[in-house]
């Protein structure tokens, strides 16, 4: 089956340097956790602050484009990756070994039509 | 007679037919509906010819066949082609029929049932429904909700197996802490609910019976695990004492005041072994302790026998080091009442978080008795006025109002 792991963190966690030792230790396991995947990634990917993020509104056919994120939230998605694995337990294997920088939610969903 | 023998194979025969169908098939509605399947069939034909020598097998062989068929036509309609239909079964295969030959998959259903992924509310109602074979009715009723609403609810919960790609069988050991106690936690409410709805029926000699044999089966599996062994010994004390719950009019009779020689002896003794076993393997958590404390109550042989409550409370200091929570010092102030007397118990009770308890009958019910022990007589009558109102169990509110009546 295919599931859609997305990590959610508080992103003031990383302060406003994103470059510093952890950040890039934390990027190395990240490639570490991809090499062990191997094939069951099928894609993954870390995403840029909120502040870089825009949403389009649709709502009574009206397109509106806002800056930010849709919805304010202590946590903020902060990256995803798509697995193709045997079933849940795998998948929660999987979110188990996320590195972290500190504390995080990982949520697991399967993808819509993949058995 | 016909109905009886066929409501009797159904009661014993399902969790297992279900479950060894739900794992060969990976789907619990195709093996619950094939199942209903296989007892409309059997209402039909045991009628006619006679009930089957071995009528688990018969179902199963039966149910198995419907599965096949629903499965078949699910992939016509996908727009495969259909495979050659099996044979009816014949008269030689029927007596055949062992139900031995049944695979037994009821703990992998367990673990599916009491999956951490499924809603914790959910899964002891999944567990009742399809390891211990109690109906939709009767778990809604144990759960004090409306029988749509738990309906509602194991749809939810089964859904969520099938879509989130829940795999159907025991994990691995590296993942048994987590999954063993998930399906502990998930017994032990579901025996909970069951234990308090028997209390003046007795219709769930069956359950129980399903109950004793899944702790066996646990820890046949898991020899080495404590928490396991002390659970089995649990579920046997309470068993044990299920003929001396309630009196002749339905009324329940207070674990203190039960005579002793309408328990279970070889029950007891069974769970006395597992108990020693749970100590003996290591440090069995507040499960040994509760453990310890039904086996400390089923020590009385006679009648006569006093209720050994220093003991008791002796128990309930220790179960607060593992678990100290309202509902298990509450428990304690039953016992300090009867060592130290009702106006310590009371004030011990008081103390305690009343926001969380407030909703629960026997916070107001031991409340009452502590007053009612002090002879401050208008306060206990509120106070099981509070308790009745809640709602429990009718043998445990027929108790409640005798107790108040008394008062007046």
């Amino acid at each position: 089956m295919q599931y859609a792991l997305l990590l959610y963190e508080d992103e003031t966690i990383y302060g406003s340097d994103r470059s510093g030792p952890a950040v890039k230790d934390l990027l190395a396991k990240h490639v570490a956790l991809r090499n062990e995947l191997g094939p069951q990634r099928l894609f993954s990917s870390g995403l840029k602050p909120t502040e870089m993020t825009t949403t389009v509104k649709i709502a009574e056919g009206n397109r509106t484009v806002h800056d930010g994120p849709f919805a304010e939230a202590r946590e903020q998605l902060a990256g995803l990756y798509v697995v193709d694995v045997p079933d849940l337990d795998a998948a929660i294997a999987v979110a188990k070994k996320f590195p972290l920088l500190k504390n995080g939610s990982i949520e697991i969903r399967p993808l819509l039509g993949a058995a | 007679m016909m109905r009886e023998a066929l409501t009797i194979a159904v009661r014993t025969a399902q969790p297992r037919i279900v479950a060894a169908l739900a794992v060969r098939f990976r789907d619990l509605d195709l093996a619950e509906e094939a199942f209903a399947d296989a007892c409309l069939r059997a209402a039909e034909v045991w009628e006619r010819d006679g009930s089957p020598s071995d009528s688990a097998a018969w179902l199963y062989r039966v149910a198995e066949r419907f599965a096949l068929q629903i499965l078949r036509a699910r992939r016509i309609r996908g727009g495969l082609l259909p495979d050659a239909p099996d044979p009816e079964p014949t008269v030689e295969a029927a007596m055949c029929d062992d139900a031995s030959l049944i695979p037994d998959d009821r703990l992998r259903l367990i673990f599916v049932c009491c999956h951490p992924a499924v809603a914790a509310e959910s899964r002891a109602a999944l567990t009742l429904r399809l390891i211990c074979g109690l109906s939709t009715g009767e778990i809604a009723r144990a759960f004090l909700v409306p029988e749509p609403t738990l309906a509602q609810r194991l749809v939810r919960a089964k859904r969520k197996i099938a879509e989130a790609g829940i795999r159907f069988e025991v994990p691995e050991p590296a993942a048994w802490p987590e999954r063993l106690e998930a399906v502990l936690s998930t017994l032990e409410v579901a025996y909970a609910r069951a234990h308090e709805d028997a209390a003046g029926t007795g219709s769930h000699a069956g359950f129980a019976s399903e109950m004793l044999g899944l702790t066996a089966l646990l820890c046949e599996l898991l020899p080495r695990d404590p928490e396991v062994a002390a659970f089995a010994a649990l579920v046997r004390y309470a068993e044990a004492r299920r003929p001396a719950r309630v009196d002749g009019e339905g009324i329940m009779i207070p674990l203190s005041e039960q005579n002793p020689a309408l328990w279970d002896r070889s029950l007891i003794g069974e769970a006395d072994a597992y108990l020693e076993h749970a100590f003996s393997i290591g440090s069995a958590g507040a499960r040994g302790v509760q453990a310890a404390l039904h086996g400390a109550w089923c020590s009385r042989l006679t009648h006569d026998d006093p209720p050994p409550w220093p003991e008791i409370l002796k128990l309930y200091d220790r179960l607060l080091m593992f678990r100290d929570d309202p509902f298990v010092r509450l428990n304690r102030a039953v016992a300090v009442a009867e060592v130290y007397g009702a106006a310590m118990a009371l004030a011990d009770i008081e103390v305690l978080d009343a926001a969380r308890l407030e909703g629960f009958a026997p916070y107001h019910a031991v409340r009452a008795d502590c007053l009612r022990r002090l002879s401050r007589t208008k306060e206990a009558i509120a106070a099981y006025d509070t308790a009745l109102a809640l709602g429990s169990s009718q043998a445990e509110k027929l108790w409640l109002q005798r107790r108040r009546d008394e008062l007046r």
